[in-house]
């Protein structure tokens, strides 16, 4: 090659500085002439000729765009004088409680604008630890619920008319039950505050009674206790001390006394990794399938009269006698339990769901005899969640009968709806001056003579104590959106002295708690904090035992009672009571159990199935199954208890005792006129299955189950499940072990999806994502989110799943759409069940956008409007989308959801929801769209109109959010922090999320160290890569436990 | 003399009936002069009906949503997309007509051609009806186009089979509109010349494109039609691969196949012949065409559906074959359960795509039942109903019950707006059909000029006459008067 050098001129030759400058100027492109612009007019201005087709194309676009886009106008005013503490788009957080009828949850409240718009479990709080349920989730759209009642009403004629001012109020209720013999009916009240209060009315009227009531009572314990303990009251259990549990039809995960504290507890003995092989051991003994049977290690079932028995047996189990019933398994499983109990040496406990105080005396017996009563049962600190008495209201509807109580103020219960003898009730109501500080038009308040409705808890101050001695605050997050007054003022108000300095509730408030706490600052350091807990943790102290009721109660509980069929009455763990029936969310969300929305139906086992109905659930051969699985509309069943029947639809569900009927409470709400349900009660819960609080019987204490007759009718009603197949077909989707098999080989549980990765990589690599493909692998540098699901500890109590609509906006769609499985839930909880059809095994996976690193849904979309963030995630782009819906059928785990109708309003064409209700929408779907309800919106996230596919978005607005913090304060371990809607929402941390590419982060950990023999991915080999992965469930059992076993079935 | 005489018996004259070109002129322009019938009138309006009633199920659709259908968050496409490929494959026997029969010479399409291309277009307009009304957001469907635009690297998506679809669909109506269309221009021009009336006139004469007949015009017209045929012949074989594409690029255990693109064609290829064996069977009767559209005819499109349909058996066996022997448990699971048992909730789809597609069409292996008119117009629907049903077997079977077992569907079936939107098509294809055959001539008559064997006829009657004739006479009067 030659060195020569060409030059062509002279200024080349000798790099001349003017040349230099020509040579960079060479192309130079005439910029817009701008400066022509001045003052000289538009018209003046030069066009370079090149130009020509950029000022054509700007123009006529320019032109195009106004004359024909209209952009909506919408008026943001500003604050006059902004609030100090509200800065628009940035959110604050205030410490509460969510209280309802006695439960109790510590919480943190998002407030974005003044607006409540997000709870999220308090982490300050050792009874909870973060977590929440699906019931304190939802709360927050009760806040934002059209059928709130907005003013004080009394009766007039056959309505109400409104009383102008709160005075006019309490001079008229004030003369009304004067001189009257006041009782207060109220749920359980546990604020000690309001305790105070009460013990000053109570002064005041001093003929009168302050009356607890529960609408699923936890009396038959309560009184078991005095019986044995000498104390009328709830211990504290201590679950994580328990190495083994023994539940009689306690459903301590959903909905047992205080479910999210002993999902916590619990699941601290269910974490399981290699440095800490080891579980608790949890049997269950029950009629139905709960929440707590299904994560069961073992489980027995048996008919509810047999709770007794069986209670009685374990006690003998532990003296070494044998169990004599005719289901030999019962008898094995009693025999297993006891000798569990016995050897655990005092960490072990025995709880049971039964309401009756013979039961609950033998249950006590059996604490007594394993030594429970100290380890795991604490009487140093009570449970105050629930204390009603049932004999108490029995007293109370005949005293108010008799006119020995002349009027009654009721407080946060509903008796009409949910007393077993509602006519009676109402009867004695009628009679005596009633007054309600229910919140909504319920089935009592329409029948009370005055209203005063209290405030909803997020604009309440309050405090509650739910257990001794830890306490917990409330602080209003909203001004009172209505007239409405806490009803704690009315009762200091209607008993306070004329003249006093208190008589209002947030007075009282801020003066007991300075004067309990001795300083301002640690008052506000209280509310700021949100709980006030004992410095020190009390040891736990056993209760004195007495024996003297037990010869008597085990003969009473062993009685078994006869009849081929029994019900059993229980509390669905999103419905509960009945209290937030008119929540949509709590409506919509699918039931773990059966994945049925929007009803309660009549859950029976596969066997009455068959000689009930002549259903055949195992037959795949005839079709039969197919139908049932297939066909949202299931046969009626009439169920008579006591001369009182009930229609209900059929859910065949593996696991329920052959011979028992579960039946839930808290559906059917219906004002006295049925007409007027839809706008007293509400939307949501109107139509809403059928009531069965009538079925509870009353025997000392209330009865959660009886005999019963049941014959079949010629009538189908559809249910709206979101789930019809419930076995996985040997499909690499759960993976599971038992205890044995996991310690003595670890690798075990995966062993064969290894093995199945490397048979099908290029040339059996081991690194099965750059070699099971042929295309290119790609560095993925920076962050890579990813989240973890622990299947062991997620119990499926689905506090997440209302977390993920709330966090993200997600649409209700109404019953209806439900049933035409349009539902648009961004997260669900999978229930699969395995092994023994009379009593299978059941695992839940939460199941959510994956966000694969080869994502089959990216690459079909015509329009790219869903592609792939340089941060892992699978994005969706709603204004984008075209809704071809191709993406849904591209998925393997189906979690893409379509906006099928208007459900927001969001539609680019005015009113199109209207002309769907009744037809193709449910009207609970418009309670979700009037202003008041949409004030519960996240400004943060888009809401979606009609026609696009949306889906889990790993809440990237905060994933944002943190990382944005974690730029500010120049600290990437900021992004550490992040905690998305789901991950927070969980009692018992099932979910872990965080940055893959974070060595200390706790999903690399959980992936690279500590869980390195149970982190699966669901259908691994189709090579899609997710990006969640899950823990292999591991069972503490001795059971063969696998997919091998697994039976098809239609559920 | 009768060695001036030779005829082939192996070849069964194209058209019937001693036709001369004028009467050919005659038969086939004159239903376009004259009012229509009754029959024209009722069928006429039965298909607006059916339209109306299907852009009423679309105009709900568009304005409230597709809530209203039942396809679902597991069936994602279900009758829509189903409709969208019966109607793009029974097109596919116009384009195979016109364009490969014309390019292997074969004279008997000239009397089908016409007829079936139109076929083709009314059938790819009711085809490209689906996937535009059954996307969430129509309104927003032009964001397909890849034109320049102002948002950026946002583009539309190279690797997405919908996009290839845009494409595919696209070309293959305009070509075939193209060819059908200039094949029209010298029939037009003939009704034009015919006509009596203003509005006639003037309507034909632009719509003839100022067609002179001349040399040159025909040249040229023979050549495009040439071309148009090359353009048209890979089509045949490209639009409906690119369509299974849709299937057979997507991970659904059942779509995932990739014996799809011929089985796709060969199944299109089928369902086109019944189709137009089911139209040309009325059009003939109602027309009086009988002469130009023989049995001859019905026997040829007869033995391409009993080639196709085995074609299509065969995919189908190897289809399952594969999935048995691939074993991929997805896959296997899809045949053996969601189609192959009949237990299971479509399984009667399945047995009854099996019946229709690759049983029933074995009748045909008998020449009389080639023959047979009533036979070949019941089996023509038979194939038709079989070829949708594989439609749906395919997405819907495929998808209702495909990977995560929590996800498996409820039972799909239409709703009345998803049947209307069916209906609709049906209603504006007929509409476009009757249109078609009262304004247009329904043969070629050009071409089928082209193929009378005119000289043949005359020269045999000639001959005959000859043959009585006195010699002496005959002499006199031609052979001497031609000196």
């Amino acid at each position: 090659m030659s060195n020569k050098k060409y030059w062509q001129s002279f200024g080349e030759l000798n790099q001349t500085a003017s040349f230099e400058e020509s040579t960079k100027n060479e192309f130079k492109e005439e910029l817009l002439p701008l400066a022509d612009l001045d003052d000289k007019g538009i018209l003046d201005a030069q066009t370079p000729r090149r130009d020509f087709l950029k000022y054509l194309g700007f123009s006529t676009a320019a032109a195009a765009l106004a004359a024909s886009c209209e952009t909506p106008i919408r008026k943001a005013v500003p604050y006059l004088n902004r609030p100090d503490n509200i800065i628009p788009g940035v959110p604050n957080y205030y410490a509460s409680t969510y209280i309802n009828g006695g439960d109790a949850i510590s919480v943190v409240v998002k407030q974005r604008d003044g607006r409540p718009i997000k709870i999220e479990g308090n982490e300050l709080s050792t009874i909870t630890n973060g977590g929440t349920n699906a019931q304190a989730q939802a709360s927050v759209l009760d806040l934002y619920d059209n059928t709130r009642l907005r003013y004080p009403m009394q009766k007039d004629g056959s309505g109400f008319k409104e009383v102008t001012g709160f005075d006019a109020f309490d001079n008229m209720v004030g003369a009304a039950i004067a001189g009257k013999a006041v009782a207060l009916l109220t749920s359980t009240v546990n604020s000690p505050s309001t305790l105070a209060i009460i013990e000053e009315f109570k002064v005041k009227y001093p003929t009168g009674r302050h009356i607890q009531y529960d609408a699923i009572s936890y009396s038959g314990m309560i009184q078991a206790n005095e019986a044995c303990y000498g104390k009328k009251a709830i211990p504290s259990y201590h679950f994580d001390n328990a190495k083994v549990i023994v539940s009689l039809g306690a459903d301590f995960l959903g909905t047992w006394i205080s479910p999210t504290e002993f999902s916590n507890q619990y699941s601290k003995n269910r974490k399981i990794s290699g440095e800490q092989p080891e579980l608790s051991k949890h049997f269950q003994f029950e009629s139905t399938m709960s929440l707590t049977g299904s994560n069961a290690d073992d489980r027995y079932t048996h008919k509810p009269s047999e709770t007794g028995a069986v209670a009685v047996a374990i006690l003998n189990a532990l003296n070494g006698a044998a169990a004599s019933f005719s289901d030999t398994k019962l008898n094995e499983g009693i025999r297993l339990a006891a000798t569990n109990l016995k050897s655990a040496a005092g960490n072990a406990l025995v709880v049971c769901g039964s309401n009756d105080v013979n039961i609950q005396i033998v249950i006590n017996a059996i604490n007594e005899a394993i030594g429970a009563n100290g380890k795991t049962i604490n009487w140093a600190i009570r449970s105050n969640y629930k204390k009603g008495i049932d004999g108490d209201m029995v007293t109370l509807i005949n005293d108010m009968n008799s006119g020995a109580i002349g009027a009654v103020l009721i407080h946060d219960v509903n008796p009409v709806y949910s007393y077993s003898d509602s006519k009676k009730f109402k009867d004695a109501l009628a009679k005596v001056v009633s007054v309600s500080f229910n919140g909504t038009m319920d089935e009592t308040t329409e029948l009370c003579k005055y209203i005063l409705p209290s405030h909803h808890w997020l604009e309440s101050w309050g405090d509650a104590e739910p257990k001794t001695g830890y306490y917990s605050l409330l602080q209003p997050t909203i001004n009172p959106l209505f007239k409405t007054r806490a009803w704690q003022t009315s009762l200091i108000k209607w008993s306070s002295a004329a003249g006093s300095m208190v008589n209002d509730y947030e007075t009282y408030f801020k003066t007991y708690w300075n004067a309990k706490l001795g300083s301002t600052d640690l008052y506000n350091k209280a509310l700021q904090d949100g709980v006030i807990e004992p410095s020190a943790i009390l040891p736990i102290t056993a209760g004195t035992f007495s024996n003297s009721k037990l010869t008597e109660a085990i003969t009473a509980a062993a009685s078994v009672q006869s009849g081929a069929v029994e019900i059993i009455l229980y509390q669905k763990i999103s419905i509960g009571n009945g209290s937030q029936a008119n929540n949509p969310w709590l409506q919509e969300l699918p039931d773990p159990i059966t994945k049925v929305t929007w009803d309660n139906y009549a859950m029976i086992s596969p066997a009455m199935a068959l000689s009930l109905l002549n259903l055949d659930v195992m037959n795949q051969e005839r079709g039969k199954q197919s139908d049932y699985e297939v066909h949202p509309e299931k046969p009626v069943i009439k169920i008579t208890v006591n001369g009182k029947s009930v229609q209900l639809p059929v859910i065949v569900i593996p696991g329920m005792n052959a011979a028992t009927i579960a039946l839930a409470v808290g559906y059917g709400r219906e004002s006295a006129s049925k007409e007027t349900t839809a706008d007293n009660i509400g939307k949501s819960a109107n139509g809403a299955g059928k009531n069965v609080y009538p079925l509870v019987s009353f025997n000392g204490t209330n009865s959660y189950s009886s005999v019963a007759t049941v014959e079949k009718t010629d009538t189908k009603y559809p249910l709206a499940q979101t789930q019809v197949h419930g076995f996985t077909e040997s499909r690499p989707v759960i993976y599971e072990t038992n205890l044995k098999s996991f310690v003595a080989n670890p690798e075990s549980v995966l062993e064969e999806i290894t093995k199945e990765k490397i048979a099908i990589t290029i040339g059996g690599s081991k690194d099965f994502v750059k070699d099971a493909t042929i295309y290119p692998d790609y560095d993925k540098p920076g962050i890579k989110w990813g989240m973890s699901i622990d299947l062991n500890t997620c119990t499926g109590c689905s506090a997440c799943v209302v977390a993920c609509t709330a966090e993200n906006n997600v649409s209700v769609v109404g019953k209806m759409q439900v049933q035409r499985a349009h539902e648009m839930h961004w997260l669900r909880i999978d229930r699969y069940f395995t092994g023994d059809l009379e009593n299978p095994d059941v695992v839940f996976q939460p199941m959510l956008c994956q966000h694969c690193d080869n994502a089959p849904c990216e690459n079909v979309c015509p329009v790219a409007a869903t592609n792939h963030s340089s941060e892992g995630l699978n994005q969706m782009t709603y204004n984008r989308c075209i809704g071809t819906r191709y993406c849904a059928n591209n998925c393997p785990y189906k979690v893409r959801r379509f906006n099928w109708l208007d459900y927001t309003g969001a539609d680019s064409f005015a009113d199109n929801q209207n002309p769907m209700v009744g037809t193709y929408m449910d009207a609970s779907v418009m309670q979700m769209n009037d202003d008041l309800t949409r004030m519960v919106l996240n400004p943060d996230v888009t809401v979606r109109s009609r026609g696009v596919i949306e889906k889990c978005s790993f809440c990237v607005q905060r994933l944002q959010e943190t990382k944005l913090e974690a730029k500010k304060q120049q600290d990437p371990k900021l992004v550490r922090n992040v905690k998305v809607a789901c991950m927070q929402a969980c009692p018992t941390n099932a979910i872990s999320f965080g940055n893959v590419n974070d060595k200390q982060s706790d999903i690399y950990k959980i992936r690279n160290v500590e869980q390195t023999h149970r982190a699966f991915y669901v259908m691994e080999q189709l090579h899609v890569l997710p990006n969640v992965s899950y823990l292999a469930k591991v069972r503490n059992t001795e059971r063969h436990i696998g997919v091998e076993e697994e039976t098809n079935a239609a559920v | 003399m009768s060695l001036l005489k030779y005829e082939s018996q192996l070849r069964e004259p194209l058209v019937d009936g001693n036709k001369n070109y004028h009467q050919i002129t005659e038969d086939i322009i004159r239903p376009i002069e004259m009012k229509p019938s009754r029959l024209w009138y009722i069928g006429f309006f039965i298909s607006i009906a059916l339209l109306l009633f299907g852009v009423y199920s679309v105009y709900r659709e568009v304005t409230y949503g597709i809530g209203q259908w039942n396809v679902n968050k597991t069936i994602g496409w279900g009758w829509d997309i189903t409709n969208f490929v019966w109607w793009i494959g029974i097109g596919h026997a116009g384009t195979l007509i016109s364009a490969i029969l014309l390019l292997f010479r074969q004279g008997w399409r000239t009397g089908v051609n016409r007829a079936a291309e139109a076929m083709t277009i009314f059938a790819v307009m009711c085809a490209g009806q689906f996937p535009i009304w059954h996307m969430g957001r129509v309104w927003m469907a032009f964001f397909v186009l890849p034109y320049p635009n102002s948002r950026g690297p946002l583009w539309v998506n190279f690797n997405s089979p919908l996009l290839w679809d845009v494409f595919a669909v696209s070309t293959y109506f305009t070509v075939s509109l193209l060819f059908w269309y200039s094949g029209l221009i010298p029939d037009l021009a003939t009704v034009r010349d015919r006509a009596k009336t203003k509005f006639r006139k003037m309507f034909y004469g632009i719509a003839s494109f100022g067609w002179t007949g001349s040399t040159k015009h025909w040249q040229r017209h023979e050549s495009l039609a040439l071309v148009l045929a090359g353009l048209s012949t890979p089509l045949v074989l490209s639009v409906h691969t690119i369509v299974s594409f849709d299937f057979a690029t997507s991970i659904v255990p059942g779509w995932h196949t990739t014996i799809f693109p011929p089985y796709f064609v060969a199944g299109a290829i089928f369902s086109g012949f019944a189709m137009v064996q089911t139209l040309l069977i009325i059009v003939r009767k109602v027309l009086h065409l009988q002469e130009y559209i023989t049995v001859g005819h019905i026997e040829a499109m007869n033995k391409i559906i009993v080639l196709t349909g085995s074609i299509v058996a065969c995919a189908y066996l190897t289809e399952l074959f594969i999935a048995w022997y691939g074993q991929n448990p997805y896959e296997w699971y899809a045949f053996k359960e969601n189609r192959a048992n009949l237990f299971s909730p479509y399984g009667w789809s399945y047995y009854l795509m099996m019946f229709c597609n690759v049983l029933s069409p074995q009748l045909f292996w008998s020449s009389k039942l080639r023959r047979n008119i009533t036979v070949t117009f019941f089996m023509s629907i038979i194939v038709n109903i079989g070829m949708w049903f594989e439609r749906f077997v395919i997405i819907v079977t495929s998808v209702y019950r495909d990977y995560l077992p929590s996800s498996w569907s409820t039972y799909y079936s239409p709703s009345i707006w998803e049947l209307g939107f069916y209906l609709g098509t049906f209603g504006l294809f007929f509409t476009c059909f009757f249109l078609f055959a009262k304004y247009f001539p329904v043969i070629a008559v050009a071409e089928i000029k082209a193929v009378l064997k005119t000289s043949g006829e005359n020269y045999k009657v000639k001959m005959t006459d000859l043959e009585k004739a006195d010699a002496e006479k005959f002499y006199i009067d031609e052979v001497a008067h031609a000196h």
